[in-house]
């Protein structure tokens, strides 16, 4: 027989660590039907036929937050065998909230009272026979960070789940009300099933729309339940939600009481941490030192090294050289000599030589985040995001976004409100990505010497991106309205688990490996193809000089739509083009095709910038900067596109955000293109005057009045005001 | 008074929870019920972490604003 457990509890329980615990590399993850509140399943270890369902945190059944109605309508729904609830048991009071409301569902459930190392290393004692029976159900003790328990706390909701017995809930509330809920359960008798009707009882008591609507009661019913709830709000002055959650809180305030004993209270040694990292004054020189060290240790020091080796021995002294003896031994044809290593393993290698320097950088982010301090940055963040319509909460899809955009925009899931999701989805990509610093690199080393304020303009315009498009988004209706207030738990600080880090990392690594192995593969093979065939003299053929190939063809076709931005020759909209493929291409293409003796990304990370020289004659620093801002801001790669379109779960504004993003790529670097011009004296052209009106349209679009949402708001501002 | 002007450090009762119906439930899940405790551990221009019932909360200021002690 198959048995369903769902793995229920507050956030930062330590459930994740569990379901780790109890599935191994058993899981599967998806979506939850409709939504982008991620869904977990695994099988636990050693029993085939036993799924376990990672509910999304929640701290409450209330119908008010998407993940809340998704562990809902799972639980009522789906009806799963037995419930698993994970309670913190250092902060026992507010997660016996849920376990109330979870008892009630009349589903068997079983407490696994977690971080039970964190309370015995405080001194605490927790009674667990009492609270097994105040609460009607087993408690196991566990310490899901150390594997202690959890196989046991599953072992014994199996058992509960053969045993077929129901959970009864034992907490009462005060007499008032459970003569209320008594009334109601008479009164909707005939239509709420027998084995939930407590669960139903109190959602009508509580007016629950959806349980309203999925209940059609007739209006006799309807009132007389009406009857019940308002005289017992009359009674308690009241509102009926607050009493029960009154209730819920008192129950529970007496339990804790019985069965809790502390040590102590006053403030912890966490509490002590955040009174200094959070200082007023401390908080943002802590931060910056902190940032400082994560990118000095992924970009320069140990990322520098690994991705020297990759790059340098791993692919270019191992794999390339291997490949090539290997094929040519066997007698294979040239084309595919030059198509396998050339094209494939030189354009998969480039890509891949990222991963190691990307992976320290998750790696460090990682256990920022597992330590607890990424929530802080969030916080310390928000006051200053606020100001241009963004929540501190998008800052975290940002960071990472500058070592890959693809799990930059998977971390905008922790965003509760819908547009705030969307707007930070639109523009995380903003942040130069750890694929588009070549690029920079390559334009600062052909073009300006190797200039040192090249590349952190690069990230200047990259927040200026943002912080422009924060401003004249949140003006728009589709955008209008204050961001969600900030309301977020902070996790005590720890120390971070090498398991939890390591599963992090590797996470947010593969996305950007699989697009290696898959989108920039066929890719690399087809700008090898495109660029070494081509028509001579009519016939179709390998072409020597790459101004016939059929990329040229393809190239000088669209290259006009850049002639405004000043680099409207073939090669350069090739190598956009193909940026949209992996923007680490853009560099490789041109290395290829302004025929650069030698690897572009190799010269560039050698500093021989003098070889680049064949890339020089073709731009000014003008048109290069111009190119750069363009590829630095338009459409992201493939893959983050791909990633936009799940987290937006919607074609319109996956396009919406792309088109968006491209347009102000093009408006942007036609401006810095055109105002150059005519800064460096060359007169005011037709172009000069469109690059006006875009700045016109830019003003107005920064200082014009909002969109305000609330109609009645403007009523309020006295005529004399009005008048002025 | 708002929980935005309670002096760090010190511990205060919850007299009363402002606010639309979602915000005013959300709080009380975290927690913030009234007659509870809380405590600001820290405070940045106007946006609070807090201690409630032993969890620690970073609120921003609005949403402090809501939380009478």
């Amino acid at each position: 027989m198959s048995i369903k457990i769902a793995l229920a509890g507050n956030p930062n329980c330590g459930k994740t660590t569990m379901f780790n615990d109890l599935t191994g590399s058993n899981q599967f993850v998806g979506n939850w039907p409709g939504v982008t509140v991620e869904k977990k399943e695994g099988r636990l270890k050693g029993h085939k036929d036993v799924t376990i369902t990672d509910l999304p945190g929640i701290y409450s059944l209330s119908p008010y937050t998407l993940e809340e109605v998704v562990t809902r309508n799972y639980l009522v729904g789906e009806h799963p065998d037995v419930i698993l609830d994970l309670v913190d048991g250092s902060n026992i009071e507010r997660n016996l909230y849920l376990t109330t409301q979870l008892t009630e569902m009349g589903i068997p459930v079983v407490i696994a009272l977690n971080m039970m190392d964190v309370v015995r290393k405080n001194g605490d004692r927790i009674d667990v026979q009492k609270l097994s029976a105040a609460l009607g159900c087993p408690v196991v003790e566990t310490a899901a960070v150390k594997g202690e328990g959890s196989m046991k706390a599953a072992q014994t909701a199996l058992q509960l789940a053969q045993s077929g017995r129901r959970t009864e809930p034992q907490h009462t509330f005060c007499d008032r009300v459970e003569q209320a809920l008594t009334e109601i359960e008479e009164a909707a008798s005939g239509k709420i099933p027998a084995e939930n009707r407590r669960w139903y009882a109190v959602k009508l008591f509580e007016r629950d729309e959806k349980v309203l609507a999925q209940i059609a009661l007739s209006p006799v019913e309807s009132m007389q339940i009406e009857k019940a709830i308002a005289a017992c709000e009359q009674e308690m002055d009241d509102d009926s939600e607050s009493i029960i959650t009154n209730e819920r809180y008192n129950y529970i305030a007496k339990l804790v009481k019985n069965c809790v004993h502390k040590k102590h209270s006053g403030l912890s040694t966490s509490d002590k941490i955040d009174q200094i990292v959070t200082n007023r004054w401390l908080a943002l020189p802590i931060f910056a030192v902190v940032m400082f060290f994560v990118y000095y240790i992924s970009v320069t020091t140990i990322g520098d090294i690994v991705t020297g080796f990759t790059n340098d021995t791993l692919f270019g002294e191992w794999i390339s050289p291997a490949v090539e003896n290997f094929l040519v031994s066997i007698n294979t044809a040239d084309w595919l000599v030059g198509l396998v290593v050339e094209g494939i393993v030189g354009g998969v290698g480039a890509v891949l030589g990222f991963v190691p320097q990307m992976l320290v950088l998750f790696l460090l982010l990682c256990i920022l985040e597992d330590c607890g301090y990424m929530a802080r940055i969030a916080f310390i963040m928000d006051r200053i995001f606020r100001r241009f319509g963004l929540s501190g909460k998008s800052f975290i899809p940002m960071l990472i976004g500058s070592g890959c955009g693809v799990p930059g925009i998977m971390a905008s899931r922790t965003i509760e409100q819908d547009r705030d999701r969307k707007m930070t989805i639109m523009t995380t990509t903003f942040i130069p990505c750890g694929a588009k610093m070549p690029i920079v690199a390559l334009i600062a080393g052909a073009l300006f010497g190797g200039a040192w304020w090249v590349a952190p303009s690069a990230y200047f315009i990259g927040v200026a991106a943002v912080i422009i498009s924060g401003i004249i988004l949140k003006k728009t209706k589709m955008f209008a309205g204050d961001p969600a207030p900030f309301v977020m738990e902070l996790p005590a600080y720890h120390l971070p688990t090498v398991v939890n880090v390591l599963r992090g990392t590797w996470e947010r690594g593969w996305s950007f490996i699989k697009k290696a192995g898959t989108v920039i593969l066929l890719a690399s093979i087809f700008v090898w193809f495109t660029s070494s065939f081509g028509f001579v003299d009519g016939s179709f053929g390998m072409v020597e000089d790459m101004d016939a190939s059929i990329l040229a063809a393809i190239g000088s076709a669209i290259a006009p739509v850049f002639a405004p931005l000043g680099f409207g020759n073939w090669q350069s909209t090739v190598a956009t083009v193909l940026g949209l493929v992996a923007k680490e291409e853009v560099v490789g293409v041109f290395g290829t095709l302004y025929a650069v003796a030698g690897d572009a990304l190799e010269l560039v990370e050698a500093g021989d910038f003098g070889a680049l020289g064949n890339i020089a004659q073709h731009f000014t620093a003008l048109s290069a900067y111009s190119f750069l801002v363009f590829n630095l801001l338009c459409a992201p790669c493939f893959a983050a596109i791909g990633a936009i379109k799940r987290e937006m779960n919607n074609a319109k504004w996956t396009w919406f955000a792309i088109g968006y993003q491209t347009i102000f790529a093009y408006t942007v670097s036609l401006m810095i293109y055109q105002f150059g011009l005519l800064f460096s004296g060359h007169g005011f052209g037709l172009g000069t005057g469109v690059a006006v009106v875009f700045l016109i349209c830019y003003v107005w679009l920064l200082f014009r009045k909002g969109y305000k949402e609330d109609g009645h708001l403007k009523a309020v501002v006295p005529a004399a005001v009005k008048a002025q | 008074m708002p929980l935005t002007m309670a002096p760090s450090g010190q511990t205060n009762t919850v007299k009363k929870i402002h606010g639309k119906d979602a915000t005013k439930r959300f709080l009380e899940s975290l927690g913030f019920v009234e007659g509870g405790a809380v405590t600001v551990i820290s405070e940045i221009g106007g946006n609070l972490i807090v201690n409630v019932k032993d969890t620690r909360i970073a609120l921003s200021k609005g949403m402090a604003n809501q939380i009478m002690v």
